[in-house]
């Protein structure tokens, strides 16, 4: 317990409150409580609990809600602040282990914790700068035709001034005496020399694994170079450039505009090929019909042929997967050029999906730039057979449905389909050239 | 030390900061937050044989053991030089950011321990800070002078830019300080002035109020000071003011009254005086409202697009404006240096109070920093923190426990000399 005692130091025993004397303390009043108030025989609890039971103090003079009075916090008359005694303070003498002069300064410091070590020593840190003699330089450093001893002496100074801070090394260098040394210069020579100790040392002490750091100068200087150039650049050249760069994006914005419109065109002119040659066909299906209708009275219309339609549409050049070509927008993964482009559509990607299992082939390869390449042609292969493959099973089926019809018109006659256009039972592969040659007959 | 002490690194030994500038030299001790006192870097030169008033006489008198110039009288800080005196020369002891007149700035030291430390000088290290382009001369005889006059028992010596950036939490900026006589921009690099690319103007403060005062004159308004002035009528607005003058002793120097007036000058400069954000319009600059000022005299008007007019003068020059100091300062620095400095050009001096300073320097440092840098301008908002950002950045210094390292202690000083100073204070 403090109070002015304790602020005057005047002696006094001890009172200090520590755990043990708070508990026996408060032991002691609630036997005292349990003393004075006792319930009259017959009362009940609950109205007993209404009645004022207090050890009948007087009310508080001033709030003693401290953190120690917690739940018997209004009902003390005095206040206690604080379960200690105050510690001192005092302005005492310290050394600091870090300075070389032993000199003595003064501080504040608690009178308890004495004659500890100078707390902020322990962060003098010191870079190893390497240190050579004479005649190491004599013998191993003279080295670089740039650099007199008397210039390296001067470099390893400031370094150990300015802890390799570089930039200010070069800042102050004495350009009066040594003449000027740029950075690079000085970092290069720095690293150089030191390699050489360390080496020197290695063999000495033999096994400190220390890696020599090896400074790329010219690599830096160009670096900086750059960097000055960037630096340098004038509002104009700044505008200028950023002028380019929208005009290449416009120019390229124009060529593909260009390219999707030949596009159009090229779909526009084959489509038109189609129908003249549709109409063509018609007109000579229609015709050799009409000598048939002479000829047999009875004569069923002809059906539109689907195969022609999907064979044609194969040939037209819907086949295969266009991949997008990622050139252009910057990074990207070379595996993001695997990626299926988004046009194609779920049929087609099932069907790729199929394929792939079928010919067991890894579905995600290692994206080299070969594999890459390799892999989308072969996915769009695939597409372009399983799409053949569609186009075949439609002609056969024409061609069974043809048979059928010719025999249910002519009955006892069989048509004899040649060998060639029969459904072949070999490997895929080999039949693109057949199928060629059905729609060739076909059409 | 105790376990807090530990935790911010701080340990406070009772160490003084000094901190010399043209306008003040701002004193006090060490880790607290502002200078217990700002001392006018002016010293008040009277002779002996006169009597001054009976309840002036508490000025430090103090025997000059110059034989040349015995029999003088100095007279330190405000409450001093202010009273008008007749023979009071004012002279300033400060030249192009250094110490220039010793002797005179002794007077100051003397008065600072008798009246403001009120301590022995043997008991507190000091902490000086200087001028980024101080020379090593008079750092010498600065070491000299508080070790040999003073006794003190440790010294230390720091650029001034550097403490400005230690002030604002930063050991790489790009300080720029505008003073009283100087506008500077100075790059600091990990707590180290790279002192190959400092640049300097001497636009500052007083160059303001030299401008004012030019204005006003062609004006024809009367600027007699306050002190001269015993009572004053109401009048109306732009009327000829109506006042009584005080009797003055005879043979006021010219110096005297110059610095008198330079007082008002700038008070004036404070309440009127502001810079636009963009380079100065006669149009924009009229549709901002005008401001009202009363001179000493009584006589008071309005000021409109004018107060614009003077003030710009910190930064139309093409070679000497704020921002031209600072762009110049980083394209004299490494290349590797100059993204870091733009990131943080922290900004100090009495000068930059001047209303939209730091939003014009912005302004204009856009413009000439490279496109794709991320410009930051650090500016404490408090006029305290802003005008004594120096001072605060040596308290924080000096109290912080690791520096207690660096101190040249007297055994030092004792062992190596002065020279040592271009070494350890670097």
């Amino acid at each position: 317990m403090s109070d002015i005692r304790d602020i005057m130091e005047m002696e006094r025993p001890s009172t200090e409150v520590n755990r043990d004397s708070f508990l026996a303390n408060k032991k002691q009043r609630q036997f005292e409580r349990a003393k004075t108030t006792k319930r009259p025989e017959g009362m009940h609890r609950e109205v007993f609990a209404l009645l004022y039971n207090d050890n009948k103090d007087a009310p508080p003079l001033l709030p003693t809600d401290t953190a120690l009075g917690i739940g018997s916090g209004y009902k003390q008359t005095k206040a206690r602040l604080g379960m200690k005694n105050v510690r001192k303070w005092e302005w005492a003498p310290f050394s600091n282990p870090a300075r070389t002069d032993g000199a003595v300064f003064h501080h504040w410091k608690r009178a308890s914790d004495d004659n500890r070590e100078y707390p902020f020593a322990k962060f003098n840190k010191q870079l190893q700068i390497p240190t050579y003699t004479i005649n190491d330089y004599t013998t191993h450093l003279r080295t670089n035709n740039d650099w007199t001893k008397a210039q390296t002496d001067h470099l390893f100074d400031l370094a150990k001034r300015f802890d390799l801070r570089f930039i200010v090394m070069a800042d102050r260098w004495d350009r009066q005496d040594y003449g000027h040394k740029s950075i690079e210069d000085m970092k290069d020579r720095y690293y150089e020399v030191s390699g050489i100790l360390q080496k020197l040392k290695g063999v000495t002490t033999a096994g400190s694994d220390k890696k020599l750091y090896t400074f790329d100068a010219e690599h830096e200087r160009k670096r900086k170079d750059q960097l000055n150039k960037l630096f340098d650049r004038t509002p104009e050249q700044v505008e200028e450039e950023q002028m380019l760069l929208n005009e290449m994006k416009k120019i390229d914005a124009k060529k593909r505009e260009r390219e999707r419109k030949t596009q159009d065109l090229q779909k526009l002119i084959s489509q038109a090929d189609r129908e003249e040659e549709r109409s063509a066909q018609n007109l000579q299906n229609s015709r050799k019909h009409e000598k048939k209708l002479y000829k047999k009275k009875l004569q069923s219309q002809p059906r539109p042929s689907r195969a022609e339609s999907v064979v044609n549409a194969i040939e037209i050049g819907s086949t295969g997967i266009k991949f997008s070509d990622l050139r252009g927008s910057g990074v990207s993964l070379r595996s993001q050029k695997m990626k299926l482009p988004a046009n194609v559509g779920q049929k087609k990607v099932k069907a790729l999906e199929q394929a792939i299992l079928e010919f067991k082939v890894d579905p995600s390869p290692p994206p080299t730039d070969e594999i890459c390449n390799a892999f989308n042609e072969l996915r769009s292969d695939m597409v372009l057979l399983c799409e053949l493959r569609s186009a075949l099973s439609t002609c056969v089926y024409e061609l069974e449905s043809l048979k059928h019809q010719y025999e249910a018109d002519c009955p006892g006659k069989t048509l004899n389909i040649p060998p060639a256009l029969q459904q072949p039972e070999e490997d895929e592969s080999k039949n693109i050239d057949g199928i060629s040659d059905i729609s060739l007959r076909e059409a | 030390m105790s376990s807090g002490g530990m935790l911010y690194g701080g340990d406070e030994i009772g160490a003084l900061v000094f901190d010399p500038g043209h306008h003040s030299l701002r004193v006090g001790y060490a880790q607290e937050d502002t200078p217990k006192a700002e001392i006018p870097s002016v010293v008040g030169v009277g002779q002996t044989d006169e009597q001054p008033d009976t309840n002036m006489d508490i000025e430090t008198k103090i025997e000059n053991n110059n034989v040349t110039q015995g029999g003088k009288k100095y007279y330190v800080d405000t409450n001093y030089i202010n009273v008008p005196r007749s023979h009071l020369e004012v002279q300033t002891y400060m030249k192009d950011g250094m110490i220039d007149n010793w002797d005179l700035f002794e007077k100051v030291i003397d008065y600072t321990y008798a009246k403001i430390v009120q301590s022995e000088s043997v008991y507190h290290p000091v902490l000086f800070s200087e001028a980024s382009w101080n020379v090593r001369n008079n750092r010498e005889k600065l070491i000299e002078l508080m070790f040999e006059k003073y006794n003190v028992p440790a010294f230390f010596l720091v650029k001034n830019a550097v403490l400005a950036a230690f002030a604002s939490g930063r050991a790489t900026a790009l300080v720029v300080d505008s003073g009283a006589t100087h506008t500077s921009a100075v790059p600091v690099h990990e707590g180290y002035v790279l002192s190959q690319a400092v640049v300097k103007s001497p636009l500052g403060g007083d160059y303001l109020s030299m401008k004012c005062r030019e204005y006003l004159e062609g004006q024809k308004i009367d600027m007699t000071p306050v002190y001269k002035i015993a009572s004053k009528d109401v009048i109306k607005e732009r009327d000829v003011p109506r006042y009584t003058t005080r009797t003055m002793p005879d043979s006021l120097t010219n110096s005297w009254q110059n610095y008198m007036l330079k007082a008002m000058l700038q008070d004036f400069q404070i309440n009127v005086l502001q810079v636009l954000e963009n380079p100065f319009d006669e149009r924009a600059a009229s549709q901002i409202p005008t401001v009202h000022y009363e001179f000493p005299t009584g006589y008071h008007q309005e000021f409109g697009s004018e107060r614009f007019k003077l003030a710009e003068s910190l930064f139309d020059h093409t070679m000497l404006g704020a921002g031209q100091l600072a762009s110049t300062s980083v394209g004299m620095c490494d290349a590797d240096v100059r993204m870091s400095l733009f990131g943080s050009v922290v900004i100090t001096g009495g000068n930059t109070l001047l209303a939209g300073f730091p939003d014009r320097l912005n302004r204009d440092l856009q413009h000439r920093a490279p496109s794709n840098t991320r410009l930051k301008m650090i500016s404490a908002n408090g006029s305290v923190e802003r005008r004594f950002g120096a001072w605060i950045g040596g308290s924080i210094l000096a109290s912080i426990g690791t520096f207690q390292q660096m101190w040249i202690s007297s055994q030092e000083y004792d062992e190596s000399g002065k020279s040592q100073v271009e070494r350890k204070c670097p």
